[in-house]
């Protein structure tokens, strides 16, 4: 019987704050002793009360999913992307009721993440992830063995970790990659939510304990929310006597406050802070018709998930004289526009920016505004990347005279560079990969993904998992 | 086109009141349509000579100023003031510079012979010799705001500052000597309003005291600015870098030997009445200093004055902070002045014995909801709660309308002081302070990539 099933959602009441259960190894733990705000909307929700103790596995005690095969394991997450599919116990639907009161985006492109988080969950795909990641996925099952040229003998085996996972508020998508990857390498492992999502990871673990209640998976994950940079909760947890890893999103305040726990045998995976750029060549004004493909991919790349993303392109730097980049400048902004109809507009851009943008807008010999500031689609003209962080559909294009010329903005902070045409991907990847940056496509296709292909410069399975080898020195004789 | 040019207007007269005694005691329906007009003046004149106003008109379809609501869409936030790019600091263009302050100013910035121009510095006082006082409002790790004003604007600074110490019961009457703290920036409308002040109090022979330190100018501060920027870039050099961080260290060095001298010349000058004045943290860090040399209450005169502005921008103090600086130097009662204003503004709000900030009657206060985009509509009495923006009709060199950062509570109706102006109560907390600190995405920018910057503030 499972325990999970048996619990009833907590009955709405008075209080309006939005209930958000925690799940703790392969239980489902209901509680509103805790209130908290999301960061994006201001709306309440209310949590159990934390149990530091329960959140500790001892290292004398290894974890549920340490000696079960990357087989079953594929098996039991594919199992459960279908059940995400069905989502016969509504979880997830009710996480995306949830999420849209407490995340700035719009309720399609939230449904549309929590499908292709079930699509995520395929075996065939996944394997091949694990095989991309680790040279030869056999190194999660076994201790490979292997003989040095000089004879040496030795077997090598990826070692589940144990994990603390930061995870963003802003991409359901990743709660169930975080999960998956988290599997894979068999650790234990710790989600801790974001204010703005702090139901998806808690909805996909409910719905994997629908499958098999008593699997060992479920039992290894634990999805809990407190407010990043709380002492009490963080000087507690984050001791390597109790994690390896600590994989953390994003910079500013949420990187410092996980980076003064650091010290020997508590390590740092971090997916830091991007920007994502396009880099669009003369051939673009070729014909209207080339012109105008050319701002549709733009606009996609600039466009998805509302501009919430590192993938999404915030820079556009274009060859072309004034006139060719006004043209493009004003499709693009069109472009941006037309797309609202199926994914909505972005919430308008903060007063600030609004105003520093028209600013910009009063001085018509150095930029060229398009748009409003209302989230619907902006797009700003200038001769180098402006001061400010395009969000909310913001287009900032750059003139450049040659594309490499842009490539003195590229920076560590770079992510993926869409580029037009495709054929010129190859004169610019040695420059952009120099300069900073980590993922190179065709523009139009930053959201797409090679199964396995490296993420901000990482593998990351291979960052995750303890790297232990069993030296058995030399065959006699 | 306007026709209503009135031979005494009322602009003329609302401003014309911070030469009378009594003026921030008025009664607020009868003033309101009065300041509805004034602006409604200004407006017709500025809406044809500050670009971004007429942007701004244009884009609202406003042609007259009848309600407050119309004020609204004309307010500027203060990043207006910022909308330059960076790089044509960093770059020392200065014709472009004064293109885009242009666009934000009441006078034309003339072109000028830009050549042998060294620095920011250089250009502000070249701006200066024509009737461009610019200051800047800035922090270390941003963008300066730049704001222009004219003599006139400066003066205005200095009178009605003098205006609110008279009527919060200071009454100064030359018999005490000025202690200030220093650890502003050197902006011509911080000296604007400091020295009527010291004159005012100051003994015949009694120079006032400041701390020794090098000034904070605005060059200064962007210096630092642009370096972080360099290398959020990575184009700053490692000496580049390690500059920055020495100038970041002396900068502190100077900060604390301000407190230093400042404690010592307080201890020095006790049997005397002083005047302090300065911004609240550093005050208390004096005050701990001068506590830590054996020094408190008792050893200083019980007639001691201070005025003393500015919010705690982040930095945390103790609740009782106020208690403990005014306890230290033996203050209490009306010499105590505090005021509610800001940069962006001539004028501040002089605080009331029951704790509010009475609004003068050349300012109208405007408070809108969160996002600064509706007016919440005032009552006649009774509180209301929002963001804060404020049109203030003494403003000269610039437009007058600018929405602030902080939300206030604003109380309409006769205050238990006895004064009938709408009041902001005490309690005034910054927006952004209130984000929760927690906020995570995987989009983001290089500087979250720069280390070792300082957070300080001027």
């Amino acid at each position: 019987m499972s325990n999970v099933a048996s619990l009833k959602e907590p009955a709405a009441n008075s209080d309006q704050a939005v209930p958000a259960p925690f799940f703790v190894r392969g239980k489902l733990l209901d509680g509103r002793e805790a209130r908290h705000k999301s960061r994006d909307l201001g709306v309440d929700f209310a949590t159990p009360k934390i149990n530091l103790d329960s959140l500790v596995t001892p290292r004398t005690e290894p974890g549920p999913l340490f000696d079960v095969r990357l087989d079953e394991i594929l098996d039991f997450l594919a199992a459960s992307g279908e059940a995400m599919r069905c989502d016969a116990k509504g979880y997830l639907q009710g996480a995306v009721e949830r999420i849209s009161a407490t995340n700035v985006l719009p309720r399609v492109v939230i449904e549309a993440n929590v499908q292709m988080a079930a699509e995520y969950l395929n075996k065939a795909r996944l394997l091949e992830y694990a095989q991309q990641n680790l040279g030869d996925a056999r190194l999660l099952d076994e201790w490979v063995p292997r003989t040095d040229s000089a004879g040496r003998r030795s077997f090598t085996r990826a070692f589940p970790p144990r994990l603390i996972h930061v995870l963003p508020g802003n991409s359901p998508l990743v709660s169930v990659q975080s999960i998956a990857l988290g599997a894979m390498v068999k650790g234990i492992n710790l989600f801790k939510m974001g204010s703005s999502d702090p139901f998806m990871a808690v909805a996909i673990l409910r719905t994997m304990m629908e499958v098999d209640p008593n699997h060992p998976l479920p039992r290894s994950m634990s999805a809990v929310y407190w407010r990043g940079g709380d002492e009490s909760v963080e000087r507690a947890l984050y001791r390597p006597q109790y994690f390896d890893k600590i994989v953390a999103w994003g910079g500013g305040d949420a990187i410092n406050n996980v980076v003064k726990y650091l010290g020997p045998g508590l390590q740092l995976v971090s997916f830091d802070p991007k920007t994502s750029i396009s880099m669009i060549g003369r051939e673009a004004f070729e014909s209207e018709e080339i012109l105008d493909d050319v701002a549709t991919r733009a606009a996609h790349d600039v466009g998805m998930l509302n501009q919430e993303a590192c993938v999404c392109s915030r820079v556009l730097f274009i060859e072309g004289d004034r006139k060719q980049v006004d043209r493009f400048c004003q499709r693009l902004q069109q472009k941006l526009v037309d797309r609202n109809a199926n994914g909505g507009k972005a919430p308008p851009l903060p007063r600030d920016l609004a105003e520093e943008i028209e600013g910009l807008r009063s001085m018509d010999d150095d930029f060229g505004v398009w748009g409003a500031p209302d989230g619907s689609g902006l797009v700003v003209r200038s001769d180098e990347p402006v001061d400010f962080h395009p969000i909310n559909k913001t287009a900032n294009v750059v003139s450049v005279k040659s594309l490499r010329d842009a490539l003195k903005w590229v920076n560590v902070a770079t992510q993926t560079v869409g580029v037009y045409p495709p054929a010129r991907q190859v004169e610019l990847r040695n420059g952009l990969a120099s300069g900073g940056a980590q993922r190179i496509v065709r523009l139009g296709d930053a959201g797409g993904q090679s199964v396995g292909a490296p993420h901000d410069a990482m593998y990351i399975m291979h960052r995750f998992v303890h790297w232990i080898v069993h030296e058995d020195g030399f065959e006699p004789g | 086109m306007n026709t209503a040019v009135t031979f005494d207007s009322e602009l003329e007269r609302l401003v014309g009141l911070v030469n009378v005694p009594d003026s921030f005691d008025y009664d607020y329906a009868e003033v309101l349509p009065r300041q509805l007009a004034a602006i409604d003046e200004r407006f017709q004149d500025r809406v044809h000579r500050i670009k971004l106003l007429q942007n701004r008109a244009e884009t609202a379809g406003i042609n007259a100023v009848r309600q407050m609501a119309d004020v609204v869409p004309l307010l500027f936030a203060h990043t207006a003031y910022k909308s330059y790019p960076e790089s044509w600091l960093s770059e020392s263009k200065w014709d472009r510079m004064g293109r885009w302050l242009d666009t934000v100013s009441t006078r034309r910035v003339e072109r000028m012979d830009t050549a042998g121009i060294e620095g920011l510095d250089a250009w502000l006082l070249r701006l200066q010799d024509q009737g461009h006082h610019v200051s800047c409002s800035s922090g270390t790790t941003g963008k300066c705001a730049m704001m222009n004003a004219t003599q006139a604007d400066l003066d205005f600074c200095g009178q009605s500052l003098l205006r609110a110490l008279i009527w919060q019961g200071l009454g100064p009457n030359g018999d005490r000597k000025m202690i200030s703290l220093g650890q502003v920036a050197a902006s011509p409308r911080n000296r604007a309003t400091g020295r009527p002040m010291a004159e005012a109090v100051s003994a015949p022979g009694v120079a006032p005291f400041a701390p020794n330190v090098p000034p904070i100018t605005v060059g200064g501060i962007t210096e630092m600015v642009v370096l972080r920027k360099k290398m959020a870039e990575g184009t700053a050099k490692p000496a580049e870098v390690a500059y920055y961080e020495a100038q970041a260290a002396a900068r502190e060095q100077a900060i604390e030997s301000a407190v230093e001298q400042a404690a010592d010349a307080l201890i020095a000058n006790r049997h005397m009445k002083l005047h302090v004045m300065g911004l609240f943290v550093p005050l208390y860090k004096v005050a701990e200093r001068v506590r830590a040399k054996g020094y408190s209450g008792k050893d200083f005169n019980p007639e001691n004055s201070c005025f003393v502005s500015g919010g705690l921008k982040r930095t945390q103090l103790p609740p009782n902070y106020r208690e403990y600086v005014f306890e230290t130097f033996n203050m209490s009662g009306q010499r105590i002045c505090q005021t509610y204003g800001m940069q962006e503004l001539n004028t501040n709000a002089p605080r009331c014995p029951a704790g509010r900030y009475h609004m003068a009657p050349w300012v109208m206060l405007l408070p809108l909801d969160e996002s600064g985009e509706s007016l919440i509509e005032p009552p006649a009495t009774g509180e209301i709660e929002g963001r804060a923006a404020f049109f203030d009709l003494s403003l000269d060199g610039r437009w007058g309308g600018i929405i602030s950062g902080d939300k206030v509570r604003v109380s309409y109706g006769r205050c238990a002081c006895g004064s009938r102006s709408p009041a902001v109560h005490e309690n005034i907390q910054r927006y952004a302070d209130m984000v929760a600190g927690d906020k995570i995405a995987c989009a983001g920018t290089i500087d979250a990539y720069v280390r070792g910057v300082t957070g300080a503030e001027s």
